[in-house]
């Protein structure tokens, strides 16, 4: 996936990091939870040596996802986490047109509602995961009653960010052609991105800060 | 297998702690430092190597005369345990004699079950790492004997047998003992599988819950937002593939640009 000439950086190393870094963990903490989750799956504890090995993994991968989640909502709350009304709210109303044909579906910016949705649901519902997951660690230094209530807000989060992210993968992928290079080389395609953040796209043209694959990037240092 | 039920009876314990002893011995649970806290009561709570205890409590009958309460307190082996709920390794098990056991190698120390017990029962052992509690000497019902704690009782307080004939036997005495004499267990947390002849109301005996049941956290948790969340990831498994076959992907590509086809 070598970017080709004439395609528009949409991130930037950091960006790349970052989600790299907050994917890898969550998807090992999705594992190793539903792990502890279900009795079914007790047998993904196996390979690392038993269900408490796998408790040990789930928790200090919990300390590495952490300051992802950190960064992560220091880079993209201003982009992802902030709706714009009205916009985003006719955005809704027709579901992006990703549910049934619609013939104008209205402008986004860098992200769309659905991606601002799972950003909140993310950096919401994370948080709330890294909190109750460490009470949940050390459960004997809090009085029970309080303990008590950090596993189910821990369910919770699993039920929001769980199903989610398994959205996102798929239109990351193949129910949106072109999406995951954004995430791997930082580029995409001009009609990738006509279709995907229009609204961005003028702007970052209007501002002269869009930087093209292949071509020198006086523009954007001039901006 | 018929489920089987040890049956106390507060009116007939002297507080004698035989059946403390038994159970430390039949489970080859060493006594620890202990301290004084003005009371009989020895040691002052439930430990990972006390699994049962006589609790002393004074109780004064209005006209400066003081009696002793004596509880007996250990696993209640509820039918509707919040612990087996709870617990993600499958190491608390119901057993087929309807009491609830452990199984030590699968304990991963997680203490999900500390704050589910309705009667805080379960206690964590940092040498191990592991939780320990009365197992209603599973190793010794199993082999059709009674729990240590029964044999050892010497004045007839402590008795097992079946279910239906324990619970009808403790009705009987509460009857034969008149006032504010009740049996404590079969009436919550879908029956327990210690059961309780008390003297008095639930609510005079110390640590002793009245309306005992499994915590709502437990239920939303587990009965809740654990099925929602198999359905939910399911649902949208199936419904990605549902519309990629039928929406189909988005088309993102053109031609009219530089880099629009052929990316991958």
């Amino acid at each position: 996936m070598i970017p080709k000439k004439g395609m528009i950086k949409s991130t930037d190393a950091f960006e790349r990091l970052v989600h790299w870094w907050l994917a890898i963990t969550c998807i090992i903490l999705i594992i190793t939870g539903l792990g502890m989750m279900f009795h079914s799956f007790n047998f993904l504890g196996t390979p690392l040596g038993g269900l408490k090995n796998l408790k040990l993994v789930h928790n200090f991968t919990g300390l590495l996802f952490a300051p992802a989640l950190f960064f992560a909502i220091l880079i993209w709350w201003r982009e992802a986490g902030v709706f714009k009304m009205p916009e985003d709210l006719e955005w809704i109303k027709v579901a992006g047109g990703y549910l049934w044909h619609v013939d104008d579906v209205p402008e986004t910016g860098k992200y769309n509602p659905g991606q601002k949705a799972f950003f909140l649901a993310v950096a919401i519902f994370g948080i709330l995961m890294v909190a109750s997951g460490l009470i949940m660690w050390f459960p004997l230094s809090l009085p029970s009653g309080l303990v008590q209530w950090m596993y189910p807000f821990h369910a919770l989060g699993m039920l929001v960010i769980f199903p989610f992210v398994l959205v996102h993968i798929y239109l990351g992928t193949i129910g949106v052609p072109g999406s995951a290079r954004a995430i791997f080389t930082g580029y995409v395609t001009r009609s990738w991105a006509e279709k995907q953040c229009p609204g961005w796209l003028k702007e970052m043209e209007k501002e002269g800060r869009l930087e093209i694959y292949g071509e020198e990037k006086e523009e954007a240092a001039h901006g | 297998m018929a489920e089987k039920i040890k049956l106390y009876d507060t009116s007939k314990c002297t507080g004698c702690r035989a059946c403390q002893l038994a159970c430390k011995q039949w489970n080859a649970l060493p006594a620890g430092q202990t301290y004084n806290t003005g009371t009989y009561q020895n040691p002052p709570d439930l430990q990972s190597n006390t699994w049962m205890l006589i609790r002393f409590q004074e109780m004064s009958n209005g006209n400066g005369d003081v009696k002793w309460l004596f509880r007996k307190d250990a696993c209640m082996h509820c039918t509707d345990a919040a612990c087996i709920k709870v617990c993600p390794s499958g190491a608390l098990f119901r057993t087929k004699y309807g009491s609830v056991a452990l199984d030590k190698d699968k304990c991963i120390g997680c203490k999900e079950c500390i704050s589910a017990c309705p009667f805080d029962v379960p206690r964590y052992d940092p040498v191990t790492d592991k939780i320990a509690k009365c197992d209603l000497c599973f190793s010794r019902i199993d082999r059709g004997m009674e729990p240590s704690c029964v044999k050892a009782c010497p004045t007839g307080a402590l008795s097992f047998g079946d279910k239906d004939e324990m619970i009808a036997r403790a009705h009987a005495r509460v009857k034969e003992l008149g006032g504010d004499a009740n049996v404590y267990g079969d009436q919550f947390v879908g029956g327990t599988h210690m059961l309780y002849v008390l003297t008095e109301k639930p609510s005079v005996y110390d640590e002793l819950p009245e309306r005992p049941r499994v915590p709502l956290t437990v239920i939303a948790w587990k009965d809740w937002f654990k099925p929602l969340t198999l359905l939910a990831a399911g649902g949208v498994l199936a419904g990605s593939f549902i519309h990629y076959l039928t929406h189909g992907p988005k088309d993102t590509s053109g031609d009219d640009q530089a880099g629009g086809e052929g990316g991958e």
